[in-house]
């Protein structure tokens, strides 16, 4: 009888201990915090022109993807730079851009976001510098 | 003869002139906000937005990528992309309007305008009206004011389930600092 109550109240301590752990993991998966750029893998890393090539094909796989990119830096503003002429990363901390001159060869990682018809040009945000 | 020429040249000109009078921003701020009281916020900020401002008439557009909207929340971000705007099918939302009697040259400290204009959200038109705040600084700019959208408006599908948890009317908060385009 004794151990039966033991038991009993050891099943109860056991089930509420296993229910509030998965409340709480449950929790922290829903509230998790988007990845960061840096954490992901790139899609595709490559060449600034071949990458235009591939996403004038098919845009919408590229939505939203990782890239990494070679390029040239045709112009440098005060939120981002463009490379090539045809892509636009912006950066996600200005202060990286201030080492960037005006055609140096650059490699940058950054999410693709979509085609610019406006201004005729791919643009990519949260970038970071590779090298 | 030389007056054609000259007249020519003018033309020449005045075309230069006219091109240089575009302001633009490729990192214009877009935010929107559907929280309901005492619910989980949900809201997301864009500062990757293109606006192109032509200031000899007042035409603006303006282009949203849905994937660059950023949520506090991967999950809720996924959900948006996915099941609400569906990003992949429909990338982007454009604005198409004009900033009524817009003048440069009137333009001082701090100027209210109407704005009115079409904007498209998953391949749906709907008219928008608002009054925007504008002002000239360092050669820059500014635009920054608020308007309400429906979802139902643009065939966005909330499941009843959540549907108390997400506001009817939501907020969209535009903040943009225009340059001069070259």
């Amino acid at each position: 009888m004794n151990s039966l109550k033991k038991n009993k109240s050891f099943f109860i301590i056991f089930s509420i201990m296993i229910i509030s752990i998965s409340i709480i993991s449950i929790y922290q998966y829903i509230s998790l915090a988007p990845k960061k750029v840096v954490a992901i893998i790139p899609e595709y890393s490559g060449n600034a022109n071949e990458f235009n090539y591939l996403v004038t094909d098919n845009l919408s796989y590229w939505i939203s993807k990782v890239v990494q990119i070679t390029g040239k830096v045709t112009q440098v503003n005060e939120d981002g730079i463009l490379l090539n002429g045809t892509i636009y990363c912006q950066f996600e901390n200005k202060k990286d851009i201030q080492s960037i001159i005006e055609n140096q060869n650059i490699v940058v990682k950054g999410k693709l976001v979509g085609f610019d018809e406006l201004l005729m040009e791919i643009k990519l945000n949260q970038c970071i510098i590779i090298q | 003869m030389k007056t054609t020429k000259i007249l020519i040249i003018f033309c020449v000109l005045l075309s230069l002139q006219l091109q240089a009078q575009k302001y633009f921003t490729r990192s214009g701020i877009t935010q929107f906000e559907a929280s309901e009281k005492a619910f989980e916020p949900i809201e997301a900020i864009n500062s990757s937005t293109t606006v192109l401002l032509d200031t000899n008439n007042g035409n603006i557009v303006s282009q949203v990528f849905m994937a660059g909207f950023q949520f506090k929340n991967a999950l809720m971000q996924e959900h948006f992309n996915e099941n609400y705007m569906d990003s992949y099918q429909y990338p982007k939302a454009t604005f198409k309007g004009k900033l009524d009697n817009f003048s440069i040259v009137s333009l001082n400290a701090n100027n209210s305008y109407d704005l009115n204009g079409v904007l498209t959200i998953k391949g749906i038109k709907k008219n928008i009206q608002t009054i925007v705040s504008v002002k000239v600084e360092n050669n820059r700019i500014f635009i920054s004011g608020s308007f309400y959208v429906n979802a139902n408006d643009f065939d966005i599908k909330i499941p009843s389930i959540i549907r108390d948890k997400i506001a009817k009317q939501i907020e969209i908060s535009i903040n943009y600092e225009l340059i001069e385009k070259k």
